[in-house]
């Protein structure tokens, strides 16, 4: 389990953690997901020790990273595929860092065919594509046969094969009863292999919640009704207090209200409805209704929802649940 | 295993058992470590190789030059010792090279974080590190010494060269040169430490070692005459030079006359500073 309070981290006049606070529960894949830049990477070094947290503290099983008396054998991070020396061969990396912890060589065998570094093992780490440094930074963090992994992006820059071999032993992993705490910016990935997720931006706390909660926040915000009698509808719903947008001829988008709430308005004025669909939203919507504020760089919106604070609030009290 | 055996696999959280044995951190394990790092690195055997070379050249051509002006005179009495260690000023150049990027090889690829997360207590790494580093410049330099006598053994009866292990100056000579080169070496592993970037280290090092320490030594201003003696390498260097050379370079001199022992002394204690600076702001720093 790892636990994080208050933490910050600044850099000169610049926030890049702004106080964080948030637990990441045994035994479960729990997703950190947010834009670039939203301090995840930074977070997750302060998590093993790396960074300096400014103010606030971090532990990992009760302790403090660095007083685990074997740190690896509690968690193994993927912090930066590049965290290795370019002119090392990845058994010679694989091997010292083994070594730190008396770990056998059988075991960094074990590792490289784990993560299918065979026919590489030997070659210099320089020489790597990116998927093969991703591979070996995950052979290094399943060194210590680690409780808690924590994987920061370990699908960047990966090949569709590739992609689906990390989801793959992700899965496996928690299977096996580990923690394993992920981040991403994508969150198609993270649908597909998190249980909990712990949404950032700009440094802050936005939701941490299941995937059903998360998603469900963003779900029936809208509703699509299409009907002859469009302008009466109109009118009629505008009346019990729901937002009503004319997009198309005949077609309403209406907020604020439920289908069968509309529904019964419909057929107490006696008006028919050729279509009543709630519009559901899917965890991308939820999580860029999240982040819209937070972006540290906005590209211009191409016709997407972006401010939403319906949904804000139904993810946020889905949080507090 | 394969890919389709791990999608197989059952949730069953909290039920697994470890059955890869992993002991806890400890020093001799770090140094292990280090050991493994400093040999799996080409840069590695190409800096010791080189001092190795160096030091058996220079000596090599040394004996041969000094044979030549010789022609018609009489012979000329050099000690085997000057002439062995004659590259000592090449070869504290390769050490120091060793030594800044045995560190700064580490923080510029990004290594240095998977470093600490293994031994987040960090220390010790830097601790290993100089021991390793220590151990291979020794090492090196008593090989290079050993190739130096040989190579130069032609010319040993002609420059009437001979080596007395009895005696104390001598041997002080000969311990002096890989104390004198390890001193330099971890000169550079500190300084390496504190400024993190191969460039930056490496011109701090050899700016130090041959433009900072020189013009304190050739330019007859007071104050550079009075601090030159504790400059690190020029302070260091007392312990390789003979009685008759010490008593020329202090006769020209109006300022500190150390003794070999209290110069490398001097070049400990710098080491022992810098070294102190990169420990304290390792720990401090985001790795």
């Amino acid at each position: 389990m790892i636990e994080a309070h208050g933490l910050i981290k600044r850099y000169g006049p610049t926030t890049a953690v702004d106080d964080m606070t948030f637990t990441v529960q045994a035994g479960k894949v729990t997703g950190f997901l947010g834009p670039n830049g939203a301090g995840k990477s930074t977070t997750m070094r302060m998590i093993v020790g790396l960074d300096r947290p400014t103010s606030g503290t971090v532990t990992i099983n009760g302790r403090p990273y660095a007083a685990h008396r074997a740190p690896l054998q509690e968690v193994g991070s993927l912090l930066d595929a590049k965290a290795v020396h370019t002119g090392r061969t990845a058994r010679n990396h694989l091997l010292a860092m083994a070594a730190t912890h008396g770990i056998a060589r059988s075991r960094v065998d074990e590792v490289i065919e784990m993560t299918g570094l065979q026919t590489v093992a030997d070659k210099r780490v320089g020489g790597f594509s990116l998927g093969m440094g991703q591979r070996l930074g995950i052979a290094a963090a399943l060194l210590g046969d680690p409780q808690t992994l924590i994987l920061d992006e370990p699908v960047n820059g990966l090949d569709p094969e590739g992609v689906l071999w990390v989801r793959t032993l992700v899965r496996y992993l928690a299977g096996q009863g580990r923690t394993v705490f992920l981040s991403s910016h994508l969150m198609s990935e993270m649908a597909l292999t998190a249980d909990h997720i712990i949404v950032v931006g700009r440094g802050k706390v936005l939701a941490d919640a299941t995937v059903t909660e998360i998603i469900a926040g963003a779900e029936g915000t809208s509703v699509r009704v299409r009907s002859p009698r469009s302008g009466e509808l109109e009118d009629l719903l505008r009346r019990i207090g729901a937002q009503v947008a004319s997009t198309a001829d005949g077609e309403l988008e209406v907020t604020g209200s439920t289908a069968p709430k509309i529904g019964e308005v419909a057929a107490a004025a006696g008006i028919a409805l050729h279509e009543l669909t709630p519009v559901r939203g899917s965890l991308e919507d939820a999580y860029l209704q999240l982040t819209a504020d937070e972006v540290e760089y906005h590209s211009t919106a191409v016709g997407r929802p972006t401010d939403q604070p319906a949904a804000m609030a139904a993810i946020t009290q889905g949080a507090a649940r | 295993m394969s890919a389709a055996t791990m999608a197989t696999a059952d949730r069953t959280p909290g039920t697994r058992v470890p059955t890869t044995i992993v002991h806890r951190v400890s020093v001799p394990r770090v140094i292990s470590s280090e050991w493994i790092k400093l040999r799996s690195l080409r840069s590695t055997w190409w800096t010791l190789a080189l001092t190795v070379v160096v030091m058996a050249g220079i000596s090599t051509l040394v004996a041969w030059g000094s044979s030549q002006g010789l022609d018609g005179e009489g012979p000329a009495t050099m000690s085997v010792v000057t002439l062995i260690t004659a590259g000592r000023g090449m070869a504290e150049l390769t050490v120091a090279v060793l030594g800044v990027l045995l560190i700064t090889g580490e923080y510029t690829t990004g290594q240095i974080r998977s470093s600490f997360a293994a031994v987040p207590a960090r220390l010790s790494v830097l601790g290993a590190k100089a021991l390793v580093l220590g151990a291979v410049v020794a090492v090196a330099s008593v090989v290079g010494m050993g190739l130096a006598y040989l190579t130069t053994m032609p010319w040993h009866d002609r420059l009437d060269a001979t080596l007395d292990l009895g005696d104390g100056e001598t041997v002080r000579i000969l311990t002096g040169l890989p104390l004198y080169l390890i001193g330099v070496a971890l000169l550079a592993l500190a300084i390496g430490a504190l400024l993190r970037r191969t460039a930056g280290a490496m011109a701090s090092v050899l700016g130090l070692l041959l433009v900072v320490e020189t013009v304190f030594a050739l330019v007859p201003l007071r104050f550079f005459e009075l601090v030159s003696p504790f400059l690190p390498a020029t302070a260091g260097q007392r312990l390789l030079m003979d009685a008759d050379t010490m008593a020329l370079l202090d006769a020209t001199r109006d300022a500190a006359h150390l003794t070999p022992w209290q110069g490398y002394g001097v070049m400990l204690a710098w080491v022992a500073v810098l070294g102190a600076a990169a420990a304290v702001l390792l720990r401090r720093r985001d790795a």
